[in-house]
């Protein structure tokens, strides 16, 4: 049954990617100077693959962009959580800081571009700013509405065990909360993603979003295509191996 | 009863919330090794006087003694199993059934011998590494109880744990307990309003009044275990405590 049911599942897959790459054909047909079809799509990453551009091959140019969204995505994610338990458990600091963070969030990342370039210039640690700008409000709101609702028993449970304030957030409060975390998490890895591809397109002379401007700039519509298929496909990578690593930190949450 | 025997002594124990008084001058003592339930009516204190004894809450007045020292969480390890169970999610079976023990910092060699022992007693062993959203709620109790037995606490306190248990279920589950205490001598003090299983459980019952809570009568159950419910003895006692909640 199980069986039968996760082939029907694959097919499903299947159809939907048909359906998308029947689109592609079709809408290409119309004009492809502006919409080159798959099969151009396919020779140009062919081609992108036995030329470098800028000196750096494809698999650099992903690796870039890669590197930037994990950097970041780690200091978020240390900070961010930290961040989130200490004031979704003290109300005091959160009395503090919240009204701050709560004027910060809304700031889309992309708004900070100029001020950051101004700031930094235009090298590596403002485009890795820039995506742990996205990366850390979603990880430390999650964290803190995690920690506020830490079901009161467990709470109880480690008081009458006596548990100090260290042991009650190692043991009870950051377990408790790590489907939270693992949300905000999720979150910040596309958000992160979209972020440095944004910040690629601005300014820089390597990663995804450059390819994508290179080939605007150039009128190389294949190469943003291509572009952006990548950028598409590494993020689902991202998901589904953020959910084998969610099932391996969290094995309690998987259904 | 001599001094030495003595576990726990509430003395003059009285709580108010504002204006409302809930319990009122309350004094008993338990014995060491000890297994006292508390009956009475519902909504009568039970829970906050758990609370108390646990220091979860203040008392307005009065004071518990755990060996002859004013009751500190600190100091005495205490036990609780809510009504509700309170498994950890994120925990194995053995995992929570540990979790006491390495709080407090036992060393390795105990907590495994303890852990050990408690999951045989309970019949776990086939269960160890399963996670209790895997488990049934009833399933998932007998855990919460491992774990608050295999500290071996000085007092042991179960508030109604078996309250959302069918009946079978809590034959099979007092049955349990009393393994449980027997084989590791804690002091328990079991809340329920099932007047059956404080008899089938208790060496002693403790009746409380209505709001504001007193301590109405002390009940000495001196049957031999296993305990028959349709043993005339056992229904005459069951009577006994009946007839004074019926009093109220």
């Amino acid at each position: 049954m199980d069986r039968e049911k996760r082939k029907y599942d694959y097919l499903l897959i299947l159809l939907s990617i048909a359906i998308l790459l029947g689109a592609w054909i079709i809408f290409s047909q119309m004009n492809p100077k502006v919409f080159p079809t798959p099969l151009a799509a396919w020779e140009r990453l062919v081609k992108l693959v036995e030329r470098p551009v800028m000196k750096i091959s494809i698999w650099g140019h992903i690796g870039i962009s890669l590197q930037r969204v994990l950097i970041a995505l780690a200091v978020a994610t240390v900070l961010g959580v930290a961040f989130g338990l200490v004031t979704g458990w003290c109300p005091r600091i959160k009395a503090a800081f919240n009204p701050l963070f709560v004027a910060l969030r809304p700031i889309p990342p992309i708004a900070w571009i100029p001020l950051i370039i101004l700031w930094f210039g235009i090298g590596e640690f403002p485009k890795v700013l820039l995506v742990f700008i996205g990366a850390f409000f979603p990880i430390a709101q999650n964290t803190m509405a995690g920690v506020e609702m830490v079901d009161d028993m467990y709470l109880k449970v480690g008081k009458i065990y006596k548990a100090n304030t260290w042991n009650m957030l190692r043991h009870i409060v950051f377990p408790a909360s790590m489907p939270a975390i693992m949300a905000g998490i999720k979150i910040s890895l596309s958000s992160g993603w979209m972020v440095v591809v944004a910040a690629e397109m601005l300014a820089s002379k390597s990663g995804l979003g450059f390819l994508i401007i290179r080939g605007q700039e150039s009128f190389d519509i294949a190469l943003v295509l291509v572009g952006m298929v990548l950028i598409g496909l590494i993020g689902a990578a991202f998901s589904i191996v953020f959910t084998f690593i969610e099932r391996w930190i969290c094995p309690w949450m998987t259904k | 009863m001599e001094n030495k025997d003595i576990k726990v002594q509430v003395k003059n124990l009285t709580k108010s919330f504002g204006d409302l008084l809930v319990l009122d001058d309350i004094s008993f003592e338990i014995k060491k090794g000890e297994f006292v339930c508390i009956v009475g009516p519902t909504g009568c204190g039970k829970s906050t006087f758990l609370n108390l004894l646990t220091r979860l809450i203040p008392a307005t007045k009065g004071e518990i003694l755990l060996d002859g020292e004013p009751a500190d969480p600190q100091k005495h390890s205490i036990s609780f199993v809510f009504q509700e169970p309170s498994a950890f999610d994120w925990l194995t079976v053995q995992q929570n059934i540990e979790y006491g023990l390495k709080i407090k910092k036992r060393p390795p060699e105990e907590i495994k011998a303890q852990t050990d022992k408690i999951i045989q007693l309970l019949g776990l062993e086939e269960w160890r590494e399963v996670y209790p959203k895997d488990l049934s709620v009833s399933m998932e109790q007998r855990v919460v109880i491992g774990r608050a037995f295999a500290v071996n606490p000085d007092l042991l306190l179960m508030d109604e744990p078996y309250g959302q248990m069918d009946i079978k279920m809590r034959y099979y589950l007092e049955d349990e307990v009393i393994r449980l205490w027997k084989a590791t001598g804690s002091t328990v003090l079991f809340i329920t309003h099932n007047l059956e299983e404080a008899v089938y459980l208790a060496e002693r019952v403790l009746i409380l009044s209505n709001k504001p809570a007193k301590l109405k009568a002390q009940i000495q159950v001196d049957l031999p275990r296993p305990r028959n419910v349709s043993d005339p003895k056992f229904i005459e006692i069951r009577k006994e405590i009946t007839d004074m909640i019926k009093w109220w």
